[in-house]
Parts: C-alpha cells; sequence; structure tokens
C-alpha cells in the first residue's frame, strides 16, 4: 500500500525550476533515501509532500487519498532546519507538538515522558530548549516528530548534528519504527547510512530523479569491478596493471580494476607484496554511483 | 480552529509568563503616573520664587501691581516697586537682571494722556507664563489705579474688582449635572491616551520582533507541516491580544482597589471632580484590541520580509506617524472634541483608536460616531490581514535577503 505518492510533480520558483516532473511512490515498512547533491530539490520535494508548498503541477497522494491537510497530522516531519521554540521549556514544547498533531495534552505528556527516557533526555524534560545542546535539541525535534505515531515518517537530514553514539540511537530507532510498518523517507548526504538503513532511493538532480528504485536492484546493475584490500606491508601492488584507480588509506585500500581486469592476478600480487587480512570484490557503492550519476558534480 | 487555538494559548502562555510582561504591568503606569506627575509640578511651579521689580512714574500704580502679583497663589514673587523711577534707577535695575541678581524688570511709562506702556526685561525669552501674569496683574493694577483716581475709594475699587470662580459642570445624555474639573479632564484625557497608545504599540512591535525571532530559529518550517500560515498569523495576533487585554484588566484591577475607596470618597465630598462611564469601560479595551489588530497585522506583513531585528527597526517610525498626529491633534480636542479634525481623526483607521479613546475623557461622541469608527477599522483590519498575510505566508519561508519591493509584488502576486 502506497503510503505516498508523487506524480509528474514540478515546481518553479520565478526562473528557476526546482522539481521537474517527479514521480515516485513508497511502501508502507519502506524506509526511502531521498538524494542529490546541494539544490538538487530534495526539500523542495519534501515541502510539497508535507503541503507547506504547492505544486505547480502534478499530483501526491497521502495515505492513498489525494492531499488534504487533515492527512498531515499522521505524518512527522523533521526539516533541514530545525526549529523549537527557544524560551518553551523541553516538555510543553513536546506536548504543544503533539497536541497539535491532535493528541490530548494528557496522552501527549505521556508519550513525551516514554520517548524522553527512550532517546536518553529524561532530564531535560524541565529544562529551557535554549538551555540544551545541539544534539540535544536534535533529539528533542526527533521525538516531537514521532509523538504522534505518525503512519509516515519525513526527515530532511535526520543526522546532522549528532555525535556517533546519539546517531546509532536514531539509527536503531528508524529501524524499529520501520519493523512496525511506518514508511519513512529521510534525505541525507551521508551515502554510509543510506546503504546500512534504506531499501529503495531516488537521486534527484536539477529537479529531475535521475535513478530511482530498490537499492539492491540498482548496485547489481553495476560490475563487480571494485576491490577492498586491508593489509599490512608494501603496498606495491596497488601499482599493479590491472588496477585502474585506488584510494590508499594506510592498512585500507579501495581499488578500482581496469576494464576486464584481473581479481585473482591482483590478489596473488598483494599476496606476495604484504600479509592480506581481506580482499573482497564488491559492487560499487552509492557514493561512487553517486558522483557517477551526477557527472561528478556532487559535493557530498 | 483547534490549532489556532492552540497556538493562541502558547503565545499568550509564554508572554504572561515572560518577564517583559511583569516589568511592563508594573512599570508602564507607573511611568504614565510619573509623567504626568512631572507635567503637574512643573507646570504648577513654574514662575516660582522670581524676583522681580517694577519701575514706574507712579508710586499708587507700582504698589497695585506689586499687590496683584503677590495675591497671584498660583506664583511665588518676591516683587520690590521702584517709583517713581528715574531713567537712572532703571537702567540700575536693567544692569540687575543682567547680572543675574534680580529675575526681571517691568518698566511702566505712562504718558500725559494717561496712556501706559510697559516693557518686561529677563534672560528668558521663553518665559510666556511670567509674561502672562504680569500682564494680567498689570491690567487690574492700572484699572484700580483708574477707578481710584476717578474718585473711588480703594476698598470700592477692591469690591468693583473681586473675582468670581467658575464651578464647570458636566452634563451627561440623561441631563444629569455633575461637576467636572478642566484640569482634571485634561490629565484624564492624556492619560487614557497614553494608557492605549502604549500597550498598542508595545505588542504590536513585539509580535514584530518575535515573527523575526521565530523565522531566524527556523520554527515555521516545522510550524507549517501542522497548521496553515493563517492559522498561525491567527493564534499570534490573538495570543498577543490576550495579553494586552489581561494587563489592561490587571491595571483596571489595581487602579479600582488601590485608588477605588480613596477615589469613591473624593467624588462623594466634591473634591475630585472626574468622571468614568461603564462605555468608556468597555470601549477602551474594544478600541485597545481593534486598534492592536489592525497594527499588529500591518507589522506582522512586514516582519515576514525582514531577516534581522535591526531590519525590522527601520519600519517603526511608521507606527509612530499616526501616534504623533494623534498628541498633536490633542489641543484641539480639548479644545473642541466636536471639531472636524477631531471627528475625521476618530473616523480615520490608524488613528481612530488614539483619538477617540481621549475624547471619550472629555465629551461622550454621538453613537454614529462609534459606529462608523468601529466599522471602518473592521474593515482596514481585514484589508491589512488580506496583505500581511500574503506576505507572511511567503515571507516565512524566505531566509538570506531582505526583500525586494518587486519581490514583494510578486509574493502579493503568488499567494
Amino acid at each position: 500500500m502506497p503510503v505516498v505518492e508523487l506524480a509528474g510533480v514540478s515546481k518553479a520558483y520565478e526562473n528557476k525550476v526546482a522539481v521537474s516532473d517527479l514521480s515516485l511512490s513508497i511502501e508502507a515498512g519502506q524506509m526511502f533515501g531521498l538524494l542529490g547533491p546541494n539544490g538538487a530539490g530534495k526539500t523542495s520535494s519534501i515541502r510539497m509532500m508535507m503541503g507547506i508548498t504547492i505544486p505547480d503541477a502534478g499530483s501526491i497522494r497521502l495515505f492513498e487519498k489525494p492531499f488534504e491537510r487533515q492527512s498531515l497530522e499522521r505524518v512527522g516531519y523533521l526539516p533541514e532546519e530545525r526549529g523549537l521554540y527557544k524560551k518553551m521549556k523541553v516538555l510543553d514544547q513536546l506536548v504543544f507538538f503533539g497536541c497539535l498533531h491532535g493528541l490530548s495534552a494528557e496522552e501527549a505528556r505521556k508519550r513525551a515522558t516514554a520517548w524522553a527516557k527512550r532517546m536518553e533526555i529524561a532530564e531535560t524534560l524541565d529544562k529551557k530548549t535554549q538551555e540544551l545542546s545541539k544534539g540535544m535539541q536534535q533529539k528533542i525535534q526527533f521525538i516531537s516528530t514521532l509523538l504522534h505515531d505518525p503512519g509516515l515518517i519525513v526527515m530532511d537530514e535526520p543526522f546532522s548534528g549528532l555525535d556517533p553514539v546519539n546517531a546509532v540511537l536514531v539509527e536503531q530507532t528508524l529501524l524499529e519504527l520501520k519493523s512496525q510498518g511506518k514508511a519513512i523517507v529521510f534525505s541525507t548526504h551521508r551515502m554510509d547510512q543510506v546503504e546500512k538503513l534504506c531499501d529503495s532511493i531516488c537521486l534527484i538532480d536539477k529537479g529531475q530523479a535521475v535513478l530511482s528504485g530498490n537499492l539492491r536492484e540498482i548496485k547489481s546493475r553495476y560490475e563487480r569491478n571494485r576491490v577492498i584490500v586491508e593489509f599490512e606491508g608494501s603496498s606495491a601492488f596497488l601499482n599493479s596493471g590491472e588496477v585502474a584507480e585506488t584510494k590508499n588509506y594506510s592498512g585500507h585500500a579501495e581499488i578500482k580494476l581496469k576494464p576486464r581486469g584481473d581479481a585473482q592476478k591482483l590478489l596473488h600480487e598483494a599476496a606476495a607484496a604484504a600479509t592480506i587480512y581481506r580482499f573482497e570484490l564488491v559492487e560499487p557503492s552509492l557514493e561512487e554511483i553517486f558522483i557517477q550519476t551526477v557527472g561528478g558534480k556532487a559535493d557530498a | 480552529m483547534r490549532n489556532v487555538l492552540l497556538i493562541a494559548k502558547r503565545e499568550y502562555l509564554e508572554q504572561i509568563r515572560g518577564r517583559a510582561f511583569k516589568f511592563s504591568t508594573v512599570l508602564l503606569p507607573l511611568l504614565i503616573v510619573a509623567m504626568l506627575g512631572a507635567n503637574y509640578f512643573t507646570g504648577r511651579d513654574a514662575g516660582a520664587v522670581k524676583h522681580l521689580a517694577i519701575a514706574a512714574d507712579s508710586a499708587p500704580l507700582a504698589e497695585a501691581i506689586r499687590r496683584q502679583l503677590l495675591d497671584d497663589k498660583d506664583a511665588k514673587f518676591t516683587v520690590e516697586a521702584v517709583a517713581p523711577a528715574t531713567r537712572q534707577d532703571r537702567d540700575a535695575l536693567v544692569k540687575l537682571v543682567q547680572s543675574k541678581a534680580i529675575d526681571g524688570l517691568l518698566a511702566l511709562e505712562t504718558s500725559a494722556n494717561g496712556a501706559a506702556t510697559a516693557t518686561y526685561t529677563s534672560q528668558s525669552s521663553g518665559d510666556f507664563m511670567t509674561a502672562e501674569r504680569l500682564k494680567y496683574a498689570l491690567n487690574r493694577g492700572l484699572l484700580q489705579e483708574r477707578l481710584t483716581a476717578g474718585g473711588l475709594k480703594p476698598a470700592q475699587a477692591d469690591a468693583l474688582m473681586k473675582q468670581v470662580t467658575i464651578e464647570t459642570l458636566q452634563v451627561n445624555k440623561q441631563g444629569k449635572e455633575a461637576k467636572s474639573d478642566g484640569l482634571a479632564s485634561f490629565y484624564k484625557a492624556v492619560a487614557m491616551l497614553l494608557l492605549i497608545t502604549m500597550p498598542i504599540l508595545l505588542y504590536g512591535m513585539d509580535m514584530a520582533r518575535s515573527i523575526v525571532e521565530e523565522k531566524n530559529s527556523r520554527i515555521f518550517e516545522v510550524m507549517l507541516a501542522v497548521a496553515r500560515p493563517d492559522d498561525l498569523l491567527a493564534g499570534k495576533l490573538i495570543g498577543v491580544g490576550g495579553v494586552g487585554i489581561t494587563q489592561i484588566a490587571i491595571w483596571v484591577a489595581a487602579a479600582a482597589l488601590l485608588a477605588g475607596p480613596a477615589l469613591g470618597a473624593n467624588l462623594l465630598s466634591g473634591n475630585f471632580s472626574l468622571h468614568f462611564s461603564w462605555t468608556e469601560g468597555l470601549l477602551f479595551p474594544l478600541y485597545f484590541l481593534l486598534g492592536f489588530f489592525l497594527y499588529s497585522a500591518f507589522f506582522s506583513g512586514l516582519a515576514a520580509t525582514c531577516e534581522t531585528a535591526q531590519e525590522l527597526q527601520m519600519y517603526m517610525p511608521l507606527a509612530a506617524v499616526p501616534v504623533w498626529l494623534s498628541c498633536g491633534l490633542l489641543p484641539v480636542i480639548l479644545g473642541n472634541p466636536n471639531s472636524a479634525w477631531a471627528i475625521a481623526a476618530s473616523l480615520f483607521p490608524p488613528t481612530a483608536a488614539f483619538v477617540m479613546i481621549p475624547r471619550m475623557g472629555l465629551e461622550m461622541p454621538p453613537l454614529w460616531q462609534f459606529g462608523a469608527s468601529i466599522g471602518l477599522m473592521v474593515l482596514s483590519i481585514w484589508g491589512v490581514l488580506w496583505f500581511s498575510s500574503r506576505l507572511y505566508r511567503v515571507g516565512i519561508l524566505m531566509y538570506g535577503k531582505r526583500a525586494t519591493l518587486p519581490e514583494l509584488l510578486r509574493w502579493l502576486r503568488y499567494s
């Protein structure tokens, strides 16, 4: 069942086309990555999904119905530009957002307290938002997005500003929500997180979808001509005639083979020069696909 | 509507709990009382303890003027009469004025046919109050001298010139008369003008400032995902307007509690002649709300186009223009509350609240004028809201630079 569907959606601001003929569909229980370089049209697409701006052409359906504001009560939205009322106490703030999404004050208070414990910020509930660190505020915003138990969760750069420990906490929470059947859309520049979390992606460039579909299927379209090697000793094998490009991170190398390059021959050369701990033939990473698809202009 | 009320409640509670509300609730009335008190006391004491000299040809005339000046209860003069005064006496007295040994010299010369000319020499050219008092004393002195010169005894002249005080009465619509005091009415009108002006401007600017702050904190993006821009604006207006009404209610209640018994006793004994009516009590908050909505709606639209509080500050003098106009009209209103200017300003929406309120304090305007001014204000609020909500819808999501006029016009067209 598609939770959100965009069909031929376009949006232009004055002379600039932000989104052009974009179509995508996101199912319940799916984690969907919206990717693209800066200014590609990701935030514009999300804003239209949330009814903040209206498309010039095309249609948007939420929960199998044409877009209506009432449906937004079932959506949780974490925008790229975070915003909280600085002088409000954390609990009051969460209750306020919960009530705006249709919860009673009592229910919102109960859920806010439970979520604060889960996200390890229970001690901040009585504090004013302005007294908290950026990471804490990020977690409060994350809770306010989920408080009303939305069926669709839309997050623009959800991991920005989080340290690795909290990023893992957010990742685990998202995976848990996915397993509960929530549809999750997020835009990010962190390709490693997309590879780890997303089932499907849509790569947007200059307002147009240039690559979309199931992540595994997309990656399988590419030849397995990448080698990851972990080694100790001489790196002379990186100059082999089989190698087209290398990234050498002292003991960890990512190698792109020449067309028809022989991986077995390279393995022998490597074993002769160094002690090999890992030698893995892989598909190109999402980051490589991203850069290749948007013509090397991406700044991700 | 639920979201509008939730947003209004949040705005209301945040402001009511804030320090600014507590300070302004206490300080604003104190400031107004201090301003009016300072005005009253400086006015009463103007020209006080002045050391004057009178130089005249006629000693009885100089003495008559001296007595008149000393009898003036509102001013404290010490007066020295030099009569008959020679040219040298006058020159010596002018030198005393120059050296500030005395504050002023009133020199009188009487011609052979009895016509008198007078000059007043002082170091201050702007002391018109002393000049007015001298003119009054001089003319009464001359009159007394002429009456005694005509054969009347001084006591008879005094009896003829005895002053009569006028008791002012104010008649209401029911024909009931009550004691009234012009000075008290003046202070009441000024106090009411200040009491309505300051909260309207204060809360209007506060609303604009909070929009710029929220735009900078990027809260709008979150809010727009759950509420329409119009709901956000309406919620803010209702919430902040409610804070203003609460503040006015606190002032009225505090005034009734603190001054009520004392004021009541004075009114009963007729010592203090000031009238307040229920109509004023009802119309004051109504005009506050109308004025607040008009100004706040206007400034909300402008605030949405600004990036910083400094940019917003540039527009603030605009708010002051109708207030200056209204203050400038105050003497006209006090002189004739039903003059064409006073009526026009009470119907013109930007000045209506600021003019109608002091007018009410002086003389209750006819019902049609209230109806017309309220109707025109409601129409203006609707128009300004239409304009502002369009700027607001687009402006709150525009970051990075101040909008130019052509951009603003495009925003109005798009939204």
